[in-house]
């Protein structure tokens, strides 16, 4: 489990390898959890299973069974308490491995309302883990990984696999609520080398505030129609054109919503309008900031994750766009599939990995 | 032609402007050493800008005179006079231009310096509508010119430059003076409609190290969304009743207290605006709120991106310029606490009185002292 500040993701193995000695032996409880969260994509009503991103056949701990990712929000956070004890959670006597902010956060509940004992992880070690082991395994036989090749083009840009042989260094920009970018030199030397405040809970507060709308779907959906120019003041607005001296090209955004200090503009504007704008300034932030670590730690690869990049590939071209253009080719983005899942992954491999014999 | 140049240069009036995103800064010479041969040789115009400027403090509905930071006595090109500071919307340039038609200035025939985007993109406004040929000036050349002038200049009498002592502690929070001698090297943040960020090695060796457009813009754009507000100092009083972490994710939000792995305190913004995703959260704030959060997170933002060029620079000293500052004690104070306490004390904020003029002083002194 990784409890965030605004989604839990929980990942699942369900064993297919169960023998019909191990299923006689099964406990109720056991087999209720197994049934209840394999046989639906959705849970309440806002949990989800992202099937798209179920690992069949995957060999763990010498055992062979599916990985299954779901999630929910943080907020649904006591109803899920509710049901681990509902459903007698406790009497397995397993650990639950958590990571995320939540799982100090909630320990006390977890113990009291359902009985049951977390052992905490930090979010960035798990992140690290889970990262390097799905990479690893891949994707159902597909790459993890991928790029965008000529980010710079609408036309001709495409979405490509790769690899990530040889991952050190890279340097990991995970987005989440808020944003944490990391150094990673090797599994298990890497730092943090700073974050930013303005994340993926900035760009859905924000939205939910100047549009109206509720959910981070219904903010993507609008900031896909919408023209962030008509919000933003560009160089172009202040010069008439280029800023030649440094390099700022017309188009470049000098101000963000920086027109909507004119009654008159902000009345010609669209909430569509508003939330691309949101959706653009809180991406070249994150990957303006990504670019200054880059550059200052001397690494080339810059991996992207987290959830404020799923289902939304306009932050992800952009930001592909901002390394490519911004470094002049020498900075590349990276991605991966299973985006906001890695901390969870992490805390699952901690739970599997071999103890010391005494 | 070389001989008529430099005395064209001379003839007063003596302007500076700063053609900026959101405002124009003017700076403007007031002899005050005119001989009574000078004075009846002054063409009519000449006398009636200087009267209009200064017996007056706003001008039309939106022009004003900083009057508590003119600079009295001071000697420019062998002159002595007054130095005024004055602002208006870039909006009204039209009016300004019209003005200036009217007061036929192109008929005194001095060069007009002017720096700020607003040189190349008004630059034909001027020729049409005023007959006025601008002589355009780099942004950043000015500022720094005009910072280390303005320094120079008052390290007499009142310290142009200060830092605050305390910045955390409301009761114990207090302006001090700094001395900007052996300035170099310096980090120059410059936060206006957008922010440049500057590293100075020498007056005439710096380079832009990098920018952010989450600028003084930003905050003014969005809480005229947010709150209904139209100005800056409105903006700046509802900022100033509010509570942002009403508005702001904390860590202690996520964690239930510090994220003490990598020394983030409870708190510390984990997610800006990240409670606003939340309907009943929506619902609580208030306006006020919306406007202290804005200002924090923009302040916070610049504050974080300044404090990795000053590390990556190896610079400690920070002085940040631009009239996102002006009135905007918050905002220093933020900063100064912010650049110190993640820095472990190691870096130094500093702010300056003229905080927006720079690049109009830059100006003006290209008019006097050609480079």
């Amino acid at each position: 489990m990784d409890i965030g500040g605004t989604l839990v993701k929980l990942v699942y193995f369900e064993p297919v390898d169960i023998t019909a000695e191990e299923e006689q032996e099964e406990v109720e409880n056991l087999k209720s959890i197994r049934r209840y969260l394999t046989s639906n994509v959705a849970y309440g009503k806002t949990g989800v299973r992202d099937v798209h991103l179920e690992l069949r056949n995957m060999t763990m701990c010498g055992r062979t069974g599916n990985l299954h990712f779901i999630r929910f929000p943080t907020q649904a956070m006591p109803r899920f308490i509710q049901m681990g004890r509902d459903k007698n959670f406790s009497s397995l006597h397993t650990t639950l491995c958590a990571t995320g902010g939540g799982a100090y956060k909630f320990e006390n509940e977890f113990r009291m309302m359902a009985d049951l004992e977390l052992l905490k992880l930090d979010e960035l070690d798990c992140l690290i883990r889970g990262l390097l082991f799905v990479d690893r395994m891949g994707f159902n036989g597909h790459p993890e990984c991928y790029y965008f090749q000529n980010p710079s083009d609408t036309q001709s840009c495409v979405k490509k696999p790769c690899t990530l042989d040889n991952p050190f260094p890279m340097l990991l920009v995970n987005i989440g609520s808020g944003v944490s970018i990391l150094a990673v030199y090797s599994e298990n030397n890497y730092k943090r080398v700073t974050g930013t405040s303005l994340g993926g809970g900035t760009f859905l507060g924000l939205c939910c505030l100047l549009t109206g709308c509720e959910t981070f779907e219904e903010a993507l959906e609008m900031a896909s129609k919408g023209d962030s120019t008509n919000v933003d003041k560009l160089v172009k607005d202040i010069y008439g054109g280029d800023y030649e001296r440094f390099g700022l090209q017309g188009s470049a955004v000098a101000s963000s919503f920086g027109h909507m200090m004119s009654k008159e503009k902000r009345d010609s504007i669209s909430k569509e309008d508003l939330a691309r704008a949101t959706l653009v300034t809180i991406t070249n932030n994150i990957g303006s900031i990504a670019r200054m670590c880059a550059v200052n730690e001397r690494i080339e690869r810059v991996v992207f994750v987290g959830n404020f990049l799923r289902i939304n590939t306009v932050s992800t071209k952009l930001l592909a766009y901002a390394m490519d253009f911004w470094s002049k080719g020498q900075l590349r983005a990276l991605f991966l599939e299973h985006e906001g899942y890695f901390g969870a992954v992490g805390a699952l491999m901690e739970l599997l990995k071999p103890t010391d014999d005494l | 032609h070389f001989v008529s140049l430099i005395k064209k240069k001379l003839t007063f009036p003596w302007f500076g402007m700063d053609i900026g995103g959101t405002l124009v800064k003017l700076v403007y010479f007031e002899p005050k050493d005119i001989t009574a041969e000078e004075e009846q040789e002054e063409v009519d115009n000449l006398k009636s800008i200087r009267r209009y400027l200064t017996s007056n403090i706003a001008y039309g509905k939106t022009g004003h005179r900083d009057v508590h930071l003119e600079l009295q006595d001071l000697t420019l090109c062998g002159r002595t006079g007054n130095l005024h500071f004055i602002r208006f919307p870039t909006q009204d340039l039209p009016a300004f231009l019209q003005m200036a038609r009217n007061k036929h200035f192109s008929s005194l025939h001095t060069t007009l310096c002017a720096t700020g985007g607003g040189a190349y993109k008004f630059e034909s406004d001027f020729r049409t509508m005023a007959d006025l040929q601008l002589h355009k000036l780099d942004e950043l050349d000015c500022l720094i010119r005009g910072v280390l002038y303005i320094d120079s200049v008052m390290s007499r009498g009142l310290s142009e430059c200060y830092y605050f002592e305390n910045p955390t502690d409301p009761d114990h929070c207090i302006q001090k003076p700094y001395t900007l001698e052996n300035p170099y090297p310096l980090l120059l943040v410059n936060i206006g409609s957008g922010v440049s960020i500057l590293a100075v090695y020498s007056e005439n060796n710096y380079k832009r190290v990098t920018g952010t457009s989450l600028g003084g813009g930003t905050f003014l754009g969005l809480c005229c969304l947010l709150t209904g507000c139209s100005t800056f100092e409105e903006a700046l009083k509802m900022a100033s009743d509010g509570e942002s972490t009403r508005v702001d994710k904390l860590v202690r939000d996520i964690y239930g207290g510090d994220y003490e792995r990598f020394g983030l305190p409870g708190w510390a913004v984990a997610s800006s605006f990240g409670n606003m995703m939340s309907k009943e959260k929506r619902e609580s704030v208030s306006k006020e709120d919306l406007a202290r959060a804005t200002l924090v997170t923009i302040t916070n933002n610049i504050g974080s991106i300044t404090r990795m060029c000053a590390l990556n620079e190896n610079i400690e000293r920070v002085v940040f310029v631009g009239n996102f500052l002006r009135v905007n004690t918050l905002s220093m104070k933020l900063l100064a606490y912010a650049m110190d306490y993640w820095s472990k004390g190691q870096l130094k904020a500093l702010f300056l009185q003229h905080e927006g003029y720079f690049g109009a002083v830059g100006a003006l002194l290209e008019l006097l002292h050609p480079s």
